[in-house]
């Protein structure tokens, strides 16, 4: 197997790739996004349980895919969003270069000795898809307490007034800075519904209606396609815990259409595609 | 509490349409207290609003020598501006202001006046028109640039024939090559090179010129050229507001606020500022 | 200055009772300045991290009305929004954290005078705490604030032995809080008091604030921009952290055919839609001219302006930053860069 360090020094110098996207250390215990452009920027770069970020969100980004094929460093579980945006057409395999890793799961926060809880129940921890493959260097973390299960069980044994209740609650913590939005992969809208004003779906104060209305909105928009990678709860300033709601979603739609979102590049995407044995008769 | 953010309340007493997408609002102060005691000068601006739609900024178009209404001209481009043009007369608006600094009137008085512009930016310019021009023996030379992309794009069209009309100002109205009509008995030509031709003066005169970013990069070069002072040029930068005085931190170009600190600038200072306008 | 001493025991009774006032009583519990309501608060903070989200929102709210409005076909009616009346107590303050409003009231005050603002923090009571903690990402120090730094504090709590603290009053604000509720307090022992705080480590400073702004009056204009922040996401998060951004927007909200009212909502100039016009012209249309703005206003704009850094060091905005961009260290760098 090779080295990271070299691999992505030669992709640079026989110019495979114009540029390199991949984490490098930030103190320790954490690690933060990078780009290597030069074969020398090669030497930060490193693949450990430290490397938290979903590095697929600067796929969709004008500014740093700009021309030429981008190599990304890749978990498992960050394939799975470079898989959804194939999917949905955003970007082309071609242009892209995989390297990947066996993964170890990563760390819930910097210096933490569990996993994150995206980790929890993992399927991909072998890569799906990729073009190299390198070590992922860091130590063994333990299982975090599964929390999901048991808030899952608790909201689905509510009624609808309740359920309203418990996710205004939950989303009157928000400030509205659309953190969550940025963070996303698949959050990639030229214009986002929240920044449109004529009309103004959604109402852009962060009072418990616009809150409640943009959360909403946003879980509903990300059904069957976000992939469970929580980069909108950790960017979150207000520690509103995100991947629940959307959790919620990604397990209705694997339950009701078996549909798990990046796992395949061929599969049509849920909300695109259109089946004559769908379980609700208006479709039909 | 005193509430800054609190408008008047305004009522439309007439609405001249200028263009498809551009119209002339004439506004009255629906508390009589108020309207005796308004005072601005020609080159502030003010935020109107539409209430349910928000509130959106433009120059006052009318000359303080004028105070009989308050004017205001706006092209159809956002959410506000788009409410606006489904008003009718007889309805409410809100109006905060007046903001900002305004065009150096007192100090232009003895000099002659070049006045330039394009598209609506023929409003901001028009309420130092009228001003100088209710005040017509302080000043010397008085031209009159105005140009837009084709002959239904002009604004004030009655006031443009009424400056045409005296004998004691020249003005020029122009279109873009392709815009005229058979009978457009006016220039043919962009901005930058009617002015050109337009021999003036350079010595003594005042230029203010508003318009199109685009008009305004081809026209200073021409200015400058005619040998115009960097600090007789005029014009006014249009960033986005919301606050109006310098609270929302929109506007900002460098450590300027626009809402305050213009949004009247010379030359001579815009040169200083960052390009982010 | 006037010292006391009050138990952790009497200062949480203390908090109970401003509840019981009427007050808005927010805590530092270690991870939030929360809103102390019937149960009890614990007070941490001296040891920890400045919390996640900083009290400004005692000042400057993420959201709130300036007006109401009634309206039918041709009318509208303007009803002003009520607001004050309830005293809000910050207990344990950060030092970075006590600054942020009379840095904020600066640009709330030229001039134009905003009422909302100001009517909130008159009737905010700031009680400070000196602060342990220094993280990579804590620069106090160097923009002019230290960890045992009284300013903008009304009182000032020093923690000492057995969970006792040194009451320092700072302003007649502070004085008159507690002087309905003397019987917890005792006499202070300033010699105790002086003993903790020199032995709080003030780190040293990371960069030099005036070459900072040196380098960055003269270099709008630089390669340096491009480079430095190239995987902002654009989220905003550091403005909505942070104790001193104060940028707004201004919305209308109808709730009924004839019934609304306009906000003042938090905003950011990370946001690409911060600076666009109707007409699609945007002044600053890339995250690395954004991400400049941010830093020369903090740097420098407000400098100018007001006399004061518009940051005050306490690290939040990096600390959340999901890129994993530190403000402290690019700063460090623009120092580096005047050497």
């Amino acid at each position: 197997m090779t080295e990271l360090k070299n691999l992505v020094k030669s992709l640079l110098e026989e110019g495979k790739v114009t540029k390199v996207i991949g984490y490098r250390m930030y103190g320790e215990n954490n690690t933060k996004p990078y780009i290597a452009v030069t074969p020398n920027d090669a030497e930060e770069m490193v693949l450990n349980t430290d490397c938290r970020n979903n590095l697929s969100v600067y796929l969709t980004k004008k500014e740093i895919i700009n021309g030429g094929k981008t190599g990304i460093v890749a978990k498992g579980c960050d394939i799975r969003n470079i898989i959804a945006l194939i999917q949905e057409n955003r970007i082309k395999e071609e242009d892209i270069l995989i390297i990947s890793a066996e993964c170890k799961g990563v760390g819930a926060e910097k210096g933490s000795a569990v996993y994150a809880n995206k980790c929890v129940n993992c399927s991909v921890k072998t890569p799906h898809l990729y073009h190299e493959l390198v070590e992922m260097k860091g130590s063994e973390l333990s299982q975090p307490k599964d929390k999901y299960t048991e808030a899952k069980e608790k909201v689905l044994a509510m009624n609808s007034g309740e359920r309203f209740e418990y996710f205004s609650n939950m989303f009157s913590e928000c400030i509205k800075c659309y953190a969550c939005r940025q963070a996303c992969p698949m959050c990639y809208c030229e214009q986002c519904i929240a920044d449109m004003s004529i009309p103004r779906w959604i109402e852009s104060s962060a009072t418990d209606r616009g809150n409640l209305s943009w959360n909403m909105i946003r879980a509903f928009h990300l059904s069957g396609r976000c992939t469970g990678c929580n980069e909108c709860e950790r960017a979150c300033p207000a520690e509103i815990p995100l991947s629940f709601i959307n959790k919620l979603m990604y397990d209705t739609a694997k339950e009701e259409f078996n549909y798990e979102s990046g796992m395949n590049k061929e599969t049509p995407t849920l909300i695109g595609s259109y089946n004559t044995k769908d379980n609700d008769n208006f479709i039909q | 509490m005193e509430n800054i953010y609190k408008p008047y309340l305004m009522e439309i007493a007439e609405i001249i349409p200028e263009t498809k997408d551009t119209a002339t609002f004439k506004l009255k102060f629906k508390d009589p207290e108020i309207a005796s005691v308004f005072n601005f000068k020609a080159g502030q601006f003010a935020e109107y609003s539409v209430f349910g739609e928000g509130e959106c900024t433009f120059c006052i178009a009318s000359s303080p020598t004028r105070m009989e209404y308050i004017e205001c001209s706006f092209k159809e481009a956002g959410k506000v501006t788009a409410a606006l043009n489904r008003m009718n007369v007889g309805e409410t608006i809100g109006f905060r202001g007046p903001y900002g600094n305004y065009f150096p009137v007192e100090e232009m008085k003895g000099s002659n006046v070049v006045f330039i512009s394009g598209g609506i930016g023929l409003a901001p310019v028009r309420c130092v028109i009228d001003n100088v021009l209710d005040l017509r023996d302080e000043f010397k030379d008085i031209t009159i640039i105005y140009g837009a992309r084709s002959v239904q794009d002009l604004v004030y069209k009655n006031l443009l024939d009424e400056w045409q009309k005296r004998s004691d100002v020249k003005t020029i109205v122009t279109v873009d090559p392709g815009g005229e009509t058979p009978d457009w008995k006016g220039e043919i030509g962009f901005v930058p090179t009617v002015v050109e031709k337009a021999s003036l003066k350079a010595e003594n005169t005042f230029a203010i010129i508003c318009g199109p970013p685009i008009m305004i990069k081809y026209t200073m070069p021409v200015l400058l050229k005619l040998g115009f002072e960097e600090s007789k040029i005029i014009t006014t930068l249009e960033n986005r507001m919301k606050c109006g005085f310098g609270k929302c931190g929109r506007c900002n170009i460098g450590n300027v606020y626009v809402c305050k600190d213009g949004p009247v600038f010379t030359y001579e200072q815009m040169k200083a500022l960052p390009e982010e306008y | 200055m006037e010292e006391k001493r009050i138990t952790k025991e009497n200062l949480i009774k203390l908090g109970s009772n401003w509840v019981n006032d009427g007050m808005n009583v927010y805590v530092n519990n270690g991870k939030k300045y929360t809103l102390m309501k019937l149960h009890e608060e614990d007070l941490k903070g001296f040891e920890e991290a400045p919390p996640l989200m900083s009290y400004k929102e005692i000042v400057f709210p993420k959201t709130e009305p300036i007006l109401y409005y009634k309206k039918s076909q041709k009318e509208v009616e303007i009803i002003e929004p009520k607001i004050g009346g309830v005293k809000n107590i910050v207990i344990g303050a950060k030092p970075c954290d006590a600054k942020s409003i009379s840095i904020m009231s600066k640009v709330f005050n030229w001039d134009y005078k905003d009422s909302f603002f100001n009517v909130r923090a008159e009737e905010s009571v700031i009680i400070g705490m000196a602060c342990k903690y220094n993280d990579e990402h804590c620069f106090c120090t160097s923009v002019g604030i230290s960890p045992v730094s009284t300013d903008g504090s009304d009182l000032f709590l020093i923690p000492l032995a057995n969970d006792n603290f040194g009451v320092r009053i700072i302003s007649d604000k502070g004085k008159e809080l507690i002087s309905k509720y003397e019987s917890y307090f005792t006499n202070g022992d300033s010699e105790e008091s002086e003993n903790v705080l020199s032995s709080i480590p003030i780190p040293e400073k990371k960069f030099n604030a005036e070459n900072v702004k040196s380098w960055l009056d003269k270099n709008f204009e630089s390669e340096f921009w491009n480079t430095t922040a190239e995987m902002c996401l654009g989220c905003s998060q550091c403005a909505f952290v942070c104790p001193v951004c104060h940028c707004f927007d201004i919305v209308d909200e109808d709730y009924s055919f004839t019934e609304g009212r306009r906000m003042k909502n938090w905003d950011a100039c990370q946001n690409g839609l911060f600076t666009k016009h109707a007409s699609g012209h945007n002044p600053r249309d890339k995250q690395p001219k954004r991400y400049r703005q941010r830093v020369s206003h903090k740097f420098k704009y407000y400098k100018d302006k007001f006399d004061e850094y518009l940051c005050t060091g306490c690290g939040r905005c990096s600390r959340g930053c999901p890129a994993g961009i530190d403000i402290g260290e690019i700063v460090e760098r623009i120092d580096k860069l005047t050497n």
